[in-house]
């Protein structure tokens, strides 16, 4: 079996713009589900309200598409009432930090057994571009004319200070590497939190001086900086550019987890 | 196995010109029939799923076809190779 084999064939293809970042996070994630070898019948897509949120909409296992910011909420009885169930979550950063924020802390705290894929545009994409809670600071958007003056969420450090088990960030360049990450995650019992960052053309790259969607995956790749490389400098004592984000895994542990069969 | 790119998904957005080692794909000229500019192939016998998927007995490489945001990259099987009877006219 391959990843392709989740797909929806028929519902392809999807209505995300010409070169929407959504669409790679998908394959990744599939890649990820197909390698564990588990069935349709016993794995769940889950998401909110989004772009990003319209993926479950595309595979063929049983899913929910929620309400706004409330996948995290859904999930949660997803995985209580039957534990036996995989389940994974869709989200954008939104959905899961703006109006869905206090479920991402408290699913975290509870360290509740979901994997949560969040594709981080740096905007409310499907509304058209307003600001969200992970716009970087001077970038520009519907809400933000004059450039975003407030200091963005790092979800990742945001996920682990809550208490959730495992924590990785990567982008739409990094297909390999967020395929095992996502899988490292299927496989961690507890909360596991994968953040990938994505172009999104039409509201972000437009405004953002990105005149090509590559223009866009270059920047993620070349200010992406590595996890063990971000330490050393930090022994070092060397200055980290502020444009720069850490990739990689940031976060393994193993706290007490809620959900997990016993 | 051959590699090709599905025109009635691909929407042009050219990052898998991007992404492969091999520089397979190429920002195609002309656009198609649905106004879109699908890239080009250069030798694509040169991937390396091409080659050796079948001999390794699973997919190699692949970055392609996992960048794709449109689900559009994938392979199918070769027919074997058959000789032809060719008709020499003089
Ligand atoms: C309760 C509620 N409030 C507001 C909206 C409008 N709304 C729809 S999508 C969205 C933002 C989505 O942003 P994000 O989660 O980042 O997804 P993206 O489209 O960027 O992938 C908003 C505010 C809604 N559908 N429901
Ligand atoms: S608006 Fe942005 S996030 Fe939504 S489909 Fe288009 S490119 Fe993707
Ligand atoms: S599988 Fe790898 S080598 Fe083959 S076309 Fe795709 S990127 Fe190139
Ligand atoms: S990445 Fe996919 S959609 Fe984009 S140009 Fe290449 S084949 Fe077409
Ligand atoms: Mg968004």
């Amino acid at each position: 079996m391959s990843y392709e084999d989740w797909f929806r064939q028929d519902r392809l293809p999807h209505i995300y713009c010409a070169g929407c970042g959504n669409g790679t996070i998908i394959n990744c994630t599939l890649a990820a589900v197909d390698s564990m070898g588990w069935t349709k019948e016993e794995t769940v897509f889950v998401s909110g309200i989004g772009c990003s949120s319209r993926a479950p909409g595309y595979i063929l296992t049983d899913s929910l598409h929620t309400t706004h910011g409330r996948a995290l909420a859904f999930a949660t009885g997803v995985k209580m009432a039957n534990p036996d169930l995989h389940v994974v979550v869709f989200t954008g950063d939104g959905d899961l930090a703006a109006i869905g924020g206090n479920h991402f802390i408290h699913a975290c705290r509870r360290n509740i057994d979901l994997t949560v894929v969040c594709m981080n545009n740096q905007i409310y994409g499907m509304t058209g571009g307003q600001g969200s809670p992970t716009t970087p600071k001077g970038c520009l958007s519907s809400t933000t004319p004059y450039g975003c003056a407030e200091i963005p969420f790092d979800l990742c450090q945001l996920a682990t200070a809550a208490g959730a088990n495992y924590v990785a960030r990567w982008t739409s360049y990094h297909v390999k590497e967020l395929e095992k990450a996502v899988k490292v995650g299927l496989e961690t019992p507890g909360f596991s939190f994968i953040e990938a960052l994505v172009q999104c053309p039409t509201a972000f790259g437009r405004r953002n001086k990105f005149r090509l969607v590559a223009d866009h995956v270059e920047y993620l790749k070349v200010h992406s900086l590595l996890r063990a490389k971000r330490d050393r400098m930090l022994e070092n004592g060397e200055h980290i550019p502020e444009d720069m984000f850490v990739v990689g895994e940031l976060t393994r542990r193993n706290r007490p987890a809620m959900g997990v069969k016993p | 196995m051959k590699l090709a790119i599905d025109e009635t998904r691909c929407k042009g957005c050219n990052l898998c010109t991007k992404v492969c080692p091999y520089k397979i794909f190429r920002e195609g000229k002309r656009p198609n029939r649905r106004g879109i500019v699908v890239p080009e192939l250069d030798r694509p016998e040169r991937c390396t799923n091409c080659r050796l998927r079948n001999l390794y007995g699973r997919q190699l490489c692949g970055v392609c076809q996992l960048t794709c945001p449109d689900q559009a990259i994938h392979w199918t099987e070769e027919e074997p190779y058959e000789p032809h009877k060719v008709a020499i006219e003089y």
